[in-house]
């Protein structure tokens, strides 16, 4: 069989941890290429139907950052974002998803060493997870 | 509905990102995804030749959407959205993918970067592919400005905007103006006193009839966006005033750092150590004397203390070796038989007239000592009764690669410069971001050092990080420049990138209005609906997200548009596997 190389669809902040992924970039720090990015004005923005959408489209795995608490640009939507995740936790493993496919990050803007690794250890987490629970089912449903 | 026409255009950025991505075959594979009519590759997109090329196809083809995979969205989506304007297009009908700081400069495997590549760019046509128009929204300048902090950066600043007829609010959180520079006695290098140089701007602002001055102030909270700002300030205890202004510029500054936590050099415990601060401050009395009032015999200065060390800051605090020439000099000046020693890491004498100062100061007689800080940092202790002085320092004298000790009667510490503490408060009143050093970041380092990524709010001087004089007035006048020049076009664009509420979906459960941090959103009771209102939403989308009927869209962050891109990621990924 083939190496599994999950997919982690993250969604990132625009001040905060996006600026915090290009700072990786422009470092040329090296991480793995499975993340798949997605930026957004705000942690807030990010809709629990986004998390789920991701997952039922074959993600392996969901990576959500923002602002650091206290640091957001528009004053608290990463605690808006991290109440959403407490209750989206419950949810995915309600539906059989592990609860480390799901994860919560706070990246700042001068943190792209930070990125660099939450995305290492996120690959080699969802990796050692193995494909997603509901992907069958879905491409069953498919 | 109109037949969706797109533009693909991947970018080499000359090697960058071709070395790293088989350019072609992106846009190859690109090319054959639904409504995409055309897609290329081209060496440098950014460039006029790459610019013009999408404005042709856009007219040639008639495309009415347009995807540039290139370098991030915050260096070039500006660039690119202006070239769609240029060619016709509403600038909101583009969408870029980040294959450079986000692929080719972070992977290693070619195929992978490929194969990541490629999703992101069908993700992004996906997306664009649910783009629509948006209208700026065209804005009212107030004239006036806020400058926050009276140091020689916000005095500068002050003068230069007031001066050009405009008015200016300047806000001094001290009892006094000057800041920093207050307490300085002769600047470096041409020993100009610190007093001659701000003493008159002092005066000036004080008696200028554009400036207002609000001494002990504190600034309540800050609404409002470019051109149209607003703020509560209490000033001297008093009542607070509501103030109206378009522009802001950051003039906080920074302090110096505390050398109690470095334990070998005995601050605080010593009591001829003392920091560059507190020398200035004899300097400026006049008396260059130790704590039982007699003149030293023996003068150790000692540089990077909390600059350039891991364990304390990692940068370099940029004027420090200066002001250890200049208080070599002023010592020899005061007291010529004092022996003089510059105990340093690394000689700093960048700009204008700095190496000359090194150079004089060679030749005085005054003796330098180099450590290597990887080593470890000077010791300090105090002297035995025998010896003829106060303390002895000890080091490994890095030229000679001798351990020494040299003998001091006064120990100044040339402490690093570190952001204020409340830093943090004050980016989150005007909405900038700060640096791993808590100092705030500009929204280009080399191409627009005075701006921050909030439209209309500048930093100046020391809060951007260490500078001398010369640089933070220079910075000051930038910033002033630019305020004046918004001021001039009397009006500003702003991104219309706000929520907005369908009232037929709307059920009035008002959970978008307790979400909302802008108090933007408000209840119609009769209507029995959300109103959101534009000019004080700042289009976070927390409310989109929270909505329960999805009734309210953030525009050019819509539902429809996440959910498409989301597909579109997953349908290469799953296509691949």
């Amino acid at each position: 069989m083939e190496e599994f190389k999950p997919t982690i669809v993250s969604f990132l902040c625009n001040w905060c941890s996006y600026t915090g992924a290009d700072l990786a970039g422009t470092s040329r720090m090296k991480y793995a290429p499975n993340i798949r990015v997605i930026r957004v004005m705000c942690s807030g923005r990010v809709d629990p139907t986004f998390v789920l959408t991701a997952f039922k489209e074959g993600a392996d795995g969901v990576l959500i950052c923002g602002c650091h608490p206290g640091d957001c640009h528009y004053h608290e939507g990463n605690y808006k974002c991290l109440r959403r995740y407490h209750l989206l936790q419950k949810y995915i493993q309600q539906m059989g998803i592990h609860k480390d496919r799901l994860r919560l990050a706070w990246v700042s803007a001068s943190e792209g060493k930070q990125f660099a690794e939450l995305a290492n250890e996120m690959t080699e987490t969802v990796t050692a997870l193995g494909p997603c629970e509901i992907k069958e089912v879905m491409e069953t449903l498919a | 509905m109109e037949e969706k026409r797109i533009g693909v255009y991947v970018c080499w950025c000359g090697t960058n990102i071709a070395k790293m991505v088989d350019v072609e075959g992106v846009a190859e594979e690109v090319g054959k995804l639904p409504n995409v009519v055309v897609s290329k590759n081209y060496k440098y997109m950014c460039s006029d030749p790459g610019q013009d090329l999408i404005i042709k196809d856009i007219k040639e083809h008639n495309l009415n959407r347009v995807v540039v995979s290139a370098c991030s969205p915050r260096i070039h989506e500006l660039t690119f959205r202006k070239a769609l304007t240029n060619a016709g297009l509403n600038p909101y009908m583009f969408e870029m993918a980040n294959i450079r700081e986000q692929v080719s400069w972070v992977h290693t495997d070619r195929e992978d970067a490929t194969r990541k590549a490629k999703s992101l760019v069908t993700a992004a046509v996906a997306r664009v592919a649910w783009h629509e128009a948006l209208d700026k929204r065209k804005v009212d300048i107030n004239p006036a400005s806020m400058i926050i902090g009276g140091g020689i950066s916000g005095l500068t600043a002050a003068l230069e905007i007031a001066d050009a007829g405009k008015q200016v609010y300047l806000i001094e959180k001290e009892a006094t103006l000057g800041g920093h520079t207050a307490h300085v006695d002769l600047t470096f290098p041409y020993m100009v006193p610190a007093a001659q140089i701000l003493g008159p701007k002092i005066k000036r602002v004080e008696n200028h009839p554009n400036i207002e001055v609000f001494k002990e102030a504190v600034i309540e909270e800050i609404f409002g966006y470019v051109g149209n700002f607003n703020a509560d300030i209490k000033a001297n205890g008093s009542e607070s005033k509501s103030l109206e202004f378009g522009n802001i510029i950051v003039a906080t500054g920074l302090k110096p750092f505390d050398p109690s936590s470095v334990d070998l050099h005995g601050y605080g415990k010593l009591p001829n150590v003392v920091t560059s601060i507190e020398f200035e401050k004899m300097l400026k009395a006049g008396k260059i004397e130790t704590k039982d009032g007699k003149e030293p015999r023996n003068v150790a200065i000692i540089h990077c203390v909390g600059s350039r060390n891991n364990d304390y800051h990692e940068y370099c605090s940029r004027t420090c070796c200066m002001l250890g020439l200049k208080y070599a000099n002023q010592v020899k000046t005061a007291l010529p038989d004092t022996n003089v020693y510059e105990i340093y890491a690394d000689m700093r004498s960048f700009g204008k007239g700095c190496e000359e100062l090194y150079d004089a100061t060679a030749k005085r007689k005054v003796m330098f000592l180099n450590f290597d800080q990887r080593e470890g940092i000077p010791q300090i202790t105090k002297a035995d009764a025998g010896d003829c002085c106060e303390m002895l320092i000890e080091l490994k004298e890095r030229l000679s690669n001798t351990q020494i000790e040299v003998p001091a009667d006064m120990v100044i510490l040339l402490v690093g410069l570190e952001a204020r503490e409340d830093a943090k408060e004050v980016a989150h009143h005007v909405g900038v971001s700060k640096c791993g050093n808590d100092f705030f970041i500009e929204r280009h380092p080399k191409l627009d050092p005075v701006a921050t990524t909030t439209d209309g709010v500048y930093i100046v001087g020391s809060c951007q990080g260490p500078k001398d004089i010369t640089d933070s007035v220079a910075q000051a006048r930038a910033a002033s420049a630019r305020v004046l020049a918004t001021i001039l076009q009397k009006s500003v664009e702003v991104e219309v990138t706000t929520a907005v509420v369908n009232e037929d979906i709307c059920c009035g459960c008002q959970t978008c209005v307790n979400v909302c941090p802008y108090t933007a959103i408000s209840f119609d009771d009769e209507k029995n609906v959300s109103v959101v209102n534009e000019v004080l939403c700042k289009g976070c989308g927390t409310c989109g997200s929270a909505c329960p009927t999805g009734a309210i869209r953030s525009r050019h962050f819509t539902d429809q548009q996440i959910l498409s891109q989301i597909v579109g990621l997953m349908t290469t990924e799953m296509q691949e596997v």
